[in-house]
């Protein structure tokens, strides 16, 4: 990243709480992610890398700090966002009109992008007859679809099988030499070496305000 | 067709095709009403009553699933840039289509069975019950989180209309009063139709508006401005005029 570069997110001063918790999720998290540029988000457990990621969709109000976004974001939610009884191609139809696309548009775009992750739409399976990591790569399909500049991408290879995992990570390379921003939230330490910045959130505890801290991928030391 | 439009009509579509896979939800849809009409039609002459508002179940019930159902994938769609508004719009018109056909048969049935000295004023009061009942559907679906709250919202109001005497206050401000006085008129009484028309669309519109109203909190996408303002175009400097 160059540092005057300036971010397609940012994400600062990001605090947020929910009613049936004592302490909050998130205090003073930050990320940024410039074009070109993968992130991963990690941390263990609760510590609020969900959160975050919704909330820079859009999706959730933080309880104060700021999100600044150019353009528009294409969101992966960890559980697939889809109608059990529609089709791949009918979900693409759905969501392509959502995003501006003809239906034919959708349809083409969407062959193409679930071809890419090795899953064919002929078949006319409904979402609910698919395996999981078919659906899930739906899911993610369905987050690429009108070609956001902004990729969130919430553990997106669960239940990938190591091919289809491999594969993934190689889109990541592809969407980052396109020029977008991704951010994928992971656990997974071993593609680590993949990405251009790791950030690290942790649960926040009493007298320590700073819950996010940036991690060199290298050497996995914290910064 | 204009990009609303189109949305509305897709969203509609695609409903309608998750509608049309649930072979069992749809008969169970017909048959709800229909069974208890057929219960109590061969010793009470208003059967048509409690047969016609116990369509407020299966349309209400549809509704509520129609939006719970979809509550993951909409928020996805909102942020795609779908509205509120449009993903209730092209609902609603799946139901209404739907509700058609539904309506039809079922009035057609207890006119025929029942034989109502007014057919048609019975025709207008089914036709009412799902009017109110789609919206009353819409609303409850976006308001509550879970199918179990919704379905024991649905069955405690229409079950307290069904078992009220319409001159009970309580009768008068639940929603399916219209339809119910409306249904009752076809079969002799002097409640004018007028009003038990008013009544409904009156109503279906409240419902309307609650359910949009708890849909756009629930879909609300918070758009970000862009990190920095767009560099600014240094104004070009005005020619020397030459006089």
């Amino acid at each position: 990243m160059t540092p005057n570069e300036p971010p397609l997110l940012s994400a600062t001063g990001i605090w947020k709480s929910f009613r049936r918790r004592t302490k909050p999720v998130l205090r003073n998290a930050e990320l940024r992610v410039c074009a070109g540029e993968v992130v991963a988000l990690v941390g263990e457990n609760g510590a609020g890398k969900t959160t975050l990621l919704r909330i820079c969709a859009g999706l959730s109000a933080p309880d104060a700090g700021q999100v600044l976004a150019a353009g528009s974001i294409g969101y992966c939610p960890q559980e697939p966002g889809v109608f059990d009884l529609l089709t791949a191609d009918e979900h693409m139809v759905l969501f392509g009109r959502a995003v501006g696309l003809s239906r034919t548009a959708a349809v083409m775009q969407g062959k193409k992008l679930l071809q890419g992750f090795g899953f064919s739409s002929e078949h006319g399976d409904v979402a609910r007859e698919l395996s999981g990591g078919a659906r899930q790569k739906l899911n993610v399909a369905l987050a690429l679809l009108g070609d956001p500049p902004v990729l969130l991408l919430d553990e997106p290879y669960q239940g990938f099988d190591r091919g289809a995992y491999v594969n993934f990570w190689d889109h990541v390379q592809t969407w980052r030499d396109e020029g977008r921003a991704v951010v994928v939230v992971t656990h997974l330490l071993a593609e680590l070496d993949r990405v251009d910045r790791i950030v690290e959130l942790s649960i926040p505890t009493a007298g320590r305000a700073m819950a996010a801290a940036e991690v060199e991928p290298e050497s996995g030391k914290v910064g | 067709m204009g990009n609303a439009a189109g949305r509305i009509v897709t969203i509609a579509e695609m409903q309608g095709r998750d509608l049309s896979r649930r072979w069992l939800a749809l008969g169970l849809l017909v048959a709800l009403p229909l069974s208890f009409y057929g219960a109590l039609a061969p010793h009470d002459r208003h059967a048509p009553i409690p047969g016609g508002i116990a369509m407020a179940f299966s349309m209400a019930g549809v509704a509520i699933f129609a939006v719970l159902a979809a509550r993951r994938v909409d928020e996805r769609l909102a942020l795609a840039s779908l509205r509120a508004r449009e993903l209730m719009a092209g609902r609603l018109l799946c139901l209404v289509a739907l509700s058609v056909p539904i309506v039809g048969g079922t009035a057609a049935l207890m006119a025929a069975v029942s034989n109502p000295p007014r057919p048609w004023v019975l025709g207008i009061g089914v036709a009412m019950v799902a009017l109110v009942a789609v919206p009353f559907g819409l609303a409850v679906g976006a308001l509550v989180p879970r199918e179990l709250e919704a379905t024991l919202i649905l069955i405690g109001v229409v079950g307290i209309q069904l078992s009220l005497d319409p001159s009970v206050g309580l009768a008068k401000v639940l929603p399916f009063y219209g339809p119910e006085r409306q249904i009752d008129s076809s079969l002799g009484s002097s409640y004018p139709v007028r009003t038990a028309v008013a009544i409904s669309v009156v109503y279906a519109a409240a419902l309307l508006v609650v359910a949009l109203l708890f849909m756009g909190r629930r879909v609300r996408v918070r758009r970000h401005p862009p990190p920095t303002p767009l560099p600014a175009i240094p104004a070009q400097e005005a020619p020397a005029r030459r006089d």
